[in-house]
């Protein structure tokens, strides 16, 4: 597993929210360490039966929380983003869909500059199945097991790990990058993550169409990753110079289609699936030639 | 949210960056208020890149000529784009063109200047551009730095720094997406001026810039009456050429199902991304806005309910079905309160597919049977 496992302690900036507040239920219900939440002006109250706190710095001090999930809203992210990493969080999960990629483009440098991590924006969280779930994935769908999961998108996400699931290939970590073009932690990292993790043994990569970070993801695979890789893209079919519901998937002057990306997979030895329940298929391919040899 | 040519050059004046002088019209008798003497030139003020290809910019001695002009430039589409206005500006010579632009870098992750020696050309098709990341916060000396590489000395180096830094600054205070200028014209006179110039706002940005309150409709113009529509009511729609009309939650599946009814040998219609944790009312708003699409056969909706509940779609699904009972429409619905939703969709005759593929197979084979039906066949 990678990021998070049973004993990481989360806690959620945004807390008492309506979005924040409904999925605080739902990761403490599915076991996840969640020690307080963070709300300006709240402190001392509660919510689900847990401790409010006024700031992070507080909250760090008082419950040593390495790692915070965000909700708040759009144009209050940067800050919040900012007052975490001020106070030593170390992983930073951002969920705000909506966010201006100039305040984006600010805290990743800060993230940068401290060492820390920040997963998304616009993402669905991270997940270690069975341990611990940060963000607002459906626990339910996930199940404990040794495949690496990177994904720019959410409900395609669950759509490929509801298909690992039925076939009985169960997720070591699956961590949702997000749809922005702006953003914190990217495939390298990832990759260099899950090719060292003891309990992944094939990674799955699925992205989409929009800029090249699929391309240079493949290189860094043929030179460094010693595991088997599935990949999958969405948007063959997509037009260019249309925005495709993410922010940053759009093909823009001929780059970011779908057939490079596919190809850079092809040409770097990587498995292409072409349909959710083909990775199933590739992936469960590739351990049974792990097994063999 | 693009802006038109005249729309940037404000901006761009308000900034500090120095503009020629102009008048706009929206009629060629308004072209009498032009006070800086012939020749002029007439740009079509639109939305779309390519006018001046198109033949939207054009030269006028007097004012008989100019207005005989303006009678066709203003009634001028390009690319599916519609002349809003007329910029009218001194004919200007020009000693040297620059290009010079400030974007987000998506692989670096943060601002770029973005600039050659060669200006009022394709940045594209240049090879002397010059990319330069922007530290933050922003100094002036990477605006001379940028000039320097750029190939500047002396008061023109200083000039044209001072260009790029107040460039970068309306980029920031504006959240702006792209920045550009195309081309930055230097005068016989050492004088340095934006002639041209394009501006994109940040659609997620635009709710805390006062400056464009009001701004985005006006700029919706070009585009198509159920995008536009869709857009207005917080849906992403993009049509395509095909019969099968689709609606998924989730925009990483709503193009991998699109992908899929392509790999089967159906045609997709459309992108619709009805949102994660949907409401009925706003499900319905979208499955209407695909039915409206004549081009449209069969709907195919895909919904993976990791916290959309499925029982909820399916309310919407019913209230669709009872207005249009003809339509042909294939329903994937799986996870959150499956069962319900299946027991809702039961009573009104709907079949529900759990499985993807299968989904999107009999979708395909649904599209072929009624493009087969002879025009006026269909309901």
């Amino acid at each position: 597993m990678i990021l998070i496992d049973k004993n990481t302690k989360v806690m959620v900036q945004g807390a008492t929210g309506k979005m924040g507040s409904s999925h605080t239920k739902r990761m403490i219900a599915y076991g996840t360490k969640i020690v307080a939440g963070v709300t300006p002006g709240k402190g001392g109250t509660q919510v689900h039966g847990l401790p409010v706190y006024d700031s992070v710095k507080e909250t760090v001090e008082q419950t040593g929380a390495t790692c915070s999930v965000i909700f708040v809203p759009p144009y209050l992210a940067l800050d919040a983003g900012l007052e975490a990493l001020e106070a030593g969080v170390e992983l930073i999960v951002l969920i705000t869909e909506g966010i201006p990629p100039q305040d984006t483009a600010k805290l990743v440098a800060q993230v940068k500059q401290r060492g820390a991590r920040l997963v998304g924006p616009n993402c669905p969280g991270v997940i270690t199945p069975g341990q611990c779930l940060v963000g607002i994935l459906p626990g339910q769908i996930f199940s404990p097991g040794k495949v690496g999961m990177i994904s720019r998108s959410g409900t395609l996400t669950y759509e490929i790990a509801l298909a690992l699931t039925d076939a009985g290939l169960g997720q070591s970590t699956c961590v949702g990058v997000g749809g922005d073009p702006i953003k914190g932690i990217g495939y390298q990292e990832l990759l260099e993550m899950f090719n060292d993790d003891k309990d992944t043994e094939v990674i799955v990569l699925i992205g989409e169409i929009g800029g090249t970070a699929e391309e240079t993801a493949a290189e860094y695979i043929k030179r460094n990753v010693k595991k088997p890789v599935v990949g999958f893209i969405a948007g063959v079919t997509a037009p260019p110079g249309k925005r495709m519901g993410h922010a940053g998937a759009i093909i823009s002057g001929g780059k970011g289609t779908a057939d490079s990306k596919i190809a850079a997979f092809k040409e770097n030895g990587m498995h292409v699936a072409m349909t959710p329940s083909e990775v199933a298929v590739m992936v469960a391919e590739a351990r049974k030639q792990l097994a063999k040899a | 949210m693009d802006l038109y040519e005249y729309e940037a050059k404000k901006i761009f004046s308000e900034g500090g960056i120095t503009v020629p002088p102009s008048v706009r019209i929206t009629k060629p008798e308004e072209l009498s208020k032009v006070n800086f003497g012939y020749p002029v030139t007439l740009k079509v003020q639109v939305l779309a890149g390519g006018r001046g290809k198109a033949g939207g910019i054009k030269f006028a001695n007097n004012l008989k000529e100019g207005q005989e002009l303006a009678q066709n430039l203003l009634k001028m589409v390009v690319k599916g784009s519609k002349t809003e206005s007329l910029l009218v500006e001194p004919k200007l010579i020009i000693k040297k063109e620059l290009y010079l632009a400030v974007t987000l870098d998506r692989e670096r992750g943060c601002p770029i200047f973005i600039a050659s020696a060669e200006g009022g050309i394709e940045i594209e098709s240049s090879d002397k551009v010059v990319t330069m990341p922007i530290p933050y916060p922003y100094h002036p000396f990477v605006g001379r730095e940028l000039a320097r590489q750029l190939g500047f000395t002396g008061s023109l180096l200083v000039k044209v720094a001072d260009v790029a830094t107040k460039l970068y600054k309306i980029f920031e205070e504006k959240d702006l997406d792209l920045a550009e200028i195309n081309p930055l014209m230097i005068t016989e006179g050492d004088e340095v001026l934006a002639l041209d110039g394009k501006i994109s706002v940040n659609d997620d940005s635009i709710g805390r810039q006062r400056y464009f309150d009001g701004w985005q409709i006006r700029h919706l113009a070009d585009l198509p009456e159920r995008e536009r529509r869709a857009k207005l009511q917080g849906l992403n729609l993009v049509e395509l050429d095909g019969n099968i009309g689709i609606l998924c939650n989730g925009a990483g599946l709503t193009m991998a199902t699109m992908d899929m009814v392509k790999k089967f040998g159906g045609r997709p219609g459309n992108f619709l991304d009805v949102g994660g944790g949907s409401d009925q009312e706003k499900t319905l708003e979208a499955l209407e806005i695909v039915n409206d699409n004549p081009e449209c056969d069969v709907m195919l909706l895909n919904i993976l309910g990791g916290i959309t509940a499925c029982d909820e779609v399916a309310q919407a699904l019913v209230q669709f079905i009872k207005k249009y009972p003809e339509r042909i429409l294939v329903v994937r619905l799986r996870g959150n309160n499956q069962d319900l939703a299946e027991k809702i969709l039961a009573e009104s005759g709907l079949k529900l597919i759990p499985d993807l593929e299968a989904a999107v197979k009999e979708a395909v084979e649904k599209s072929k049977s009624v493009s087969k039906k002879p025009v006026g066949a269909k309901a």
